[in-house]
C-alpha cells in the first residue's frame, strides 16, 4: 500500500516539477526589456489631457488637430474646448474647472489673457494637473513650457517678405517707403506690428543704402503725413546718402527712423468689416501712396484685401497679412495678397500635447519652443510643406 | 490465478496513469516552449526592429542638428567658406536620406509612426531646400542682419519642428512598442497562468484517478481476504467431517475408519505390535446401572488408557467397548508384552463412576505383525478378534497372543 501511495505521490512531484519547468521557462523568456532601455511605463499610463483654445477659427481647428493626433498616438484622451473670442478668459476659466472635474491630468492652454486665468490655474496645480501654454503666455509662475510662433519673427517674416515683394517689384527703396497697417484687437497684435515695424525698417533701410541712400525723405516725410521733423529727416537721409557707405549705422539708423514714421497705423479691429474700413480710410482713393498694407490676423487680412481689391489697387499695393482661411488663400490666388504668415498652429496643437505627456513621464521639456512661420505666397503655396502647414489633416 | 490476473490489470492501470500524465505533461510543455517562443521571438523582432528605428530618426536628428549648427556659424560670422559648409551639407543630408530609406524599408512600422515620420520629414526636405535657395551672395555680402533672420525666422524653427517631429515619431513607436509588449506580457502570463491551471487540472485528475484506482485495489484485497476466510472455514468444516468420521463421539478415540485409514498401508510392508481389548461381560453393566452408566464408564476407561498409553501406543475404540492399541516402531515386541499386561492391569483396575466403584475384568490378544501377514485391516482384526475371543471362551481376563502362521 505504501509503495503505491510513494508511487502517487513521485507522480505529483514529476507534475509540479514540470510546471516549475514551464514557469521558469516562460518566466525566462517572457520580458525581454524595453527597446534601447526607453522605459515606456510612461507611455501607458494614459489618462485625460485637456486642450483650451481661442475661438473658432480655422486657426484652432489646425491646434485641434494637432492635439487630437498626439492624444491618439500618444495614447491619451482628449477633452477639446474652445473659448469664444479671444478675449473670452470665462468660457476658459470654466473649461479648466470641467478639466479638473473630469480628471484631466494636464491642461494645454492658449490663454485669453494674462492673469485672469490665475485662480482657476491654482486649482489646477493643486490638483497636480500639470499647465502648458500654446500660442501665447500667461502671467503665471506655474506655466511649464510655451509653445508657439514668435509673434514678433511671425512680424519680421511678413516684413522680410513685403520687402522682397517691393525688391521683386524693382522697387526704388531710395523713394522711402509708406507702410499702412490695420491690426487686431488681441495682445498678439502688437508684437507682431513691432516685429513687423523693427524688421520692415531694417531691410528697407539696408536695400535703400545698397542702392544709395534715401533721395527724398522729405516728401516721404510728408506722404506719411506723421507731421515729422521732415527737416531734420532729408538732412538724415541725404548725410546717409551722401556717405554712400552701406552699413554706415549713422545713416541706417536716420533711414530707419525715416521709413518708422512712414509707418501708418489704422483703429484696431476684430471684424472684417471695420478692417475693410480703416484699410479704405488710409487708402482714401487711389491709395494715398501707401506701397505696402499689413494686416495683423486673418480678419484685418480680408479686411485689407477688400479695400484693395474694391478699389483697384491690386498688384500696385504689396499687400502681407497673417494665417492662412480659405478666403486669404483666394486673394492670393487672384494676386490681390502677395502671402501671409503662416504658423504651424498643428505642430503647436501637437507638441502641446506631447509636452504634457513628457511632464506627466517626469521628462523635462524646453521653456520655451519656437514653431516659427512661414510666408506663403502664390510661388510657393503648393509646395508640400505649405499644403502640410495649410491642411494638416490631409496627408 | 483471477486474483493474479486482477493484480495485474490494477497494475497496468497504474502504469497507464503514470504514461497518460507523462504524455500530459510533455503536451503540455511542448505547446507552452513553442507559444513563449513565439512572443519571445515577437517580441525580440520588435526590440530589434525598434532599435533600428531609433538609431535612424537619431541619426536624421543629429545630421540635422549639425547642419544647424553650419548655419550658426554662417550667421555668426565664423564660417565663411560656403563651398565647404555646402559640401558638409550635402554630405549631411545624404546621410539623412540614407537613414530615411533604411527606416521606410523597417517592417511594421505602424502608420502612426510612419505618418509622423513622413510629416518630419516633409520639414525636413522643407529645411534643405530653403539651405539650397539661400543666396550665398547673402553671406558673402556681410548682411549679418539678413543672416540672423534668415536663421531665426526661416532655418532654425523648421529645424526645431523637424526634431519635435522627429523624437515624436520615437515616443510614437515608444507608445506602440509599449502597447504590444505589455499585450505580450499579458499574453505570457495568460498563457502561464493557462497551463498552470491544465497542469493541476491534469495533478488533479492523475490524484483521483490514483486514488480510485487505490480504492479499487483495497476492494479488491477485502474481497481476497473474505474469500481467504471463507475457504478456511471451509477446510475447518471438512477436517470437522472427517474427524467426526474418524472419530468416536463418546470417548473422543480414532474409531475403527481411522484405523482402517492409518494402518491398511503398513500391513504390506511393515512389522508392528498391535493389540486389542474389551471389557468382559460388560453388556451386565448397561443392564445393571443403564446405558448412561455404561458410557460414563467407558469415557472413565478411555480417558485412564489415553492417559497411561497414549505416548507409547496410537489407541482406538473400534466398537463399543473394545480398545485397539497399534504400539509405536520404537516399542519391541517384549515391551509391547510388558504394555499389554499394564493395559490389562489398568483396565481391570476399578474405577469411579457416578459416585460407584465400579471393576470389570477384561480380555485382549496382541499380535506380533510381520510385513504381509495380512491382506487388509479386517483379516487382522479377525485374528486378533479370534484371538480375543478365545480368551473370553477360556474363562476371560486374560490376555492372548495372535499365532504368526
Amino acid at each position: 500500500m505504501n509503495k503505491k501511495r510513494k508511487g502517487v505521490l513521485r507522480a505529483l512531484a514529476v507534475c509540479s516539477a514540470a510546471v516549475m519547468m514551464m514557469a521558469s521557462s516562460g518566466c525566462a523568456k517572457g520580458g525581454p526589456g524595453g527597446p534601447g532601455g526607453r522605459g515606456p511605463g510612461g507611455a501607458q499610463q494614459g489618462g485625460k489631457i485637456a486642450v483650451i483654445t481661442k475661438q473658432q477659427l480655422s486657426f484652432w481647428d489646425d491646434v485641434k488637430k494637432g492635439a487630437e493626433d498626439a492624444c491618439s498616438e500618444l495614447g491619451y484622451e482628449l477633452i477639446y474646448t474652445v473659448a469664444d473670442g479671444d478675449n473670452d478668459y470665462v468660457s476658459q476659466v470654466a473649461a479648466i474647472n470641467d478639466a479638473i472635474k473630469k480628471d484631466a491630468r494636464a491642461i494645454v492652454i492658449a490663454p485669453n489673457g494674462t492673469t485672469e486665468l490665475n485662480e482657476a490655474f491654482e486649482k489646477a496645480e493643486e490638483k497636480g494637473i500639470k499647465i502648458i501654454n500654446i500660442n501665447s503666455l500667461a502671467d503665471y509662475d506655474g506655466v511649464i513650457s510655451l509653445i508657439s510662433s514668435s509673434e514678433t519673427d511671425g512680424g519680421g517674416v511678413a516684413a522680410r517678405s513685403a520687402v522682397k515683394a517691393l525688391a521683386a517689384n524693382k522697387y526704388d527703396f531710395t523713394k522711402g517707403v509708406k507702410v499702412g497697417i490695420i491690426g487686431h484687437t488681441a495682445s498678439t497684435a502688437e508684437k507682431r506690428i513691432e516685429g513687423f515695424a523693427d524688421v520692415f525698417t531694417q531691410q528697407a533701410a539696408f536695400k535703400a543704402l545698397q542702392a544709395g541712400g534715401m533721395q527724398d525723405m522729405g516728401a516721404a516725410g510728408d506722404a506719411a503725413q506723421q507731421g515729422g521733423d521732415q527737416a531734420q529727416q532729408g538732412g538724415a537721409a541725404q548725410q546717409g546718402g551722401a556717405g554712400g557707405a552701406a552699413g554706415s549705422d549713422d545713416a541706417m539708423g536716420a533711414i530707419i527712423v525715416s521709413l518708422r514714421k512712414n509707418i501708418v497705423e489704422g483703429e484696431r479691429c476684430a471684424k472684417r468689416d471695420d478692417a475693410k474700413a480703416q484699410a479704405k480710410k488710409l487708402l482714401g482713393t487711389d491709395g494715398n501712396g501707401i506701397n505696402v498694407m499689413f494686416g495683423t490676423t486673418t480678419n484685418t487680412t480680408l479686411g485689407i484685401c477688400d479695400a484693395v481689391e474694391e478699389l483697384g489697387l491690386a498688384g500696385k499695393i504689396v499687400v502681407v497679412g497673417f494665417n492662412s482661411d480659405e478666403q486669404e488663400l483666394a486673394f492670393i490666388r487672384k494676386g490681390v495678397l502677395n502671402g501671409v504668415v503662416v504658423q504651424n498652429p498643428y505642430i503647436m496643437g501637437y507638441v502641446g500635447v506631447r509636452y504634457a505627456k513628457k511632464v506627466l513621464d517626469g521628462t523635462n521639456v524646453p521653456n520655451r519652443l519656437d514653431t516659427g512661420a512661414t510666408f506663403v505666397n502664390a510661388d510657393n503655396l503648393n509646395d508640400p510643406f505649405i499644403q502640410l502647414l495649410l491642411y494638416p489633416d490631409s496627408y | 490465478m483471477a486474483k493474479d490476473k486482477n493484480k495485474a490489470k490494477s497494475k497496468s492501470m497504474s502504469s497507464g496513469v503514470y504514461i497518460f500524465a507523462a504524455l500530459l505533461l510533455a503536451v503540455i510543455y511542448i505547446i507552452n516552449t513553442l507559444l513563449v517562443e513565439s512572443i519571445y521571438s515577437n517580441n525580440s523582432k520588435m526590440s530589434t526592429r525598434t532599435s533600428q528605428s531609433m538609431n535612424c530618426l537619431n541619426r536624421i536628428n543629429s545630421e540635422l542638428s549639425e547642419i544647424n549648427m553650419d548655419t550658426l556659424g554662417i550667421a555668426a560670422g565664423i564660417k565663411t567658406d560656403m563651398a565647404v559648409i555646402t559640401d558638409d551639407t550635402n554630405r549631411r543630408y545624404a546621410n539623412i536620406k540614407d537613414a530615411e530609406n533604411t527606416f521606410r524599408n523597417i517592417q511594421d512600422v505602424t502608420p502612426d509612426a510612419m505618418r509622423r515620420f513622413d510629416y518630419a520629414m516633409s520639414i525636413v526636405e522643407t529645411y534643405k531646400k530653403r539651405l539650397d535657395s539661400l543666396d550665398t551672395g547673402v553671406v558673402e555680402s556681410g548682411d549679418y542682419i539678413e543672416m540672423g533672420y534668415i536663421l531665426k525666422q526661416d532655418i532654425y524653427p523648421l529645424q526645431i519642428s523637424a526634431s519635435e517631429m522627429l523624437t515624436s515619431t520615437i515616443d510614437v513607436m515608444s507608445v506602440k512598442i509599449a502597447s504590444m509588449m505589455k499585450q505580450n506580457a499579458i499574453k505570457t502570463y495568460l498563457l502561464m497562468s493557462m497551463m498552470m491551471i491544465v497542469a493541476i487540472l491534469g495533478e488533479i485528475a492523475i490524484w483521483i484517478f490514483a486514488k480510485r484506482s487505490k480504492k479499487a485495489r483495497l476492494e479488491l484485497d477485502e474481497r481476497e481476504r473474505s474469500l481467504a476466510e471463507v475457504d478456511a472455514k471451509l477446510k475447518a468444516t471438512r477436517q470437522k467431517a472427517t474427524d467426526l468420521a474418524e472419530m468416536n463421539v463418546l470417548t473422543g478415540m480414532k474409531n475403527r475408519y481411522a484405523l482402517d485409514n492409518e494402518i491398511s498401508g503398513r500391513l504390506e510392508s511393515e512389522r508392528f505390535n498391535i493389540a486389542v481389548f474389551d471389557l468382559d461381560n460388560f453388556r451386565s453393566i448397561n443392564d445393571t446401572y443403564g446405558y448412561d452408566f455404561g458410557d460414563e464408564y467407558l469415557v472413565a476407561v478411555s480417558d485412564k488408557l489415553k492417559e497411561e498409553f497414549s505416548s507409547v501406543a496410537e489407541i482406538y475404540n473400534i466398537t463399543g467397548n473394545e480398545f485397539c492399541f497399534v504400539f509405536n516402531k520404537s516399542i519391541s515386541e517384549s515391551q509391547a508384552m510388558g504394555i499389554v499386561q499394564n493395559i490389562h492391569r489398568v483396565m481391570t483396575s476399578p474405577f469411579e463412576v457416578l459416585n460407584l466403584n465400579v471393576q470389570l475384568p477384561c480380555s485382549g490378544a496382541v499380535y506380533h505383525y510381520l510385513p504381509g501377514d495380512c491382506l487388509n485391516v479386517n483379516s487382522l482384526l479377525v485374528k486378533l478378534d479370534t484371538a480375543m475371543r478365545n480368551a473370553k471362551m477360556n474363562g476371560g481376563n486374560m490376555v492372548n497372543t495372535v499365532m504368526n502362521m
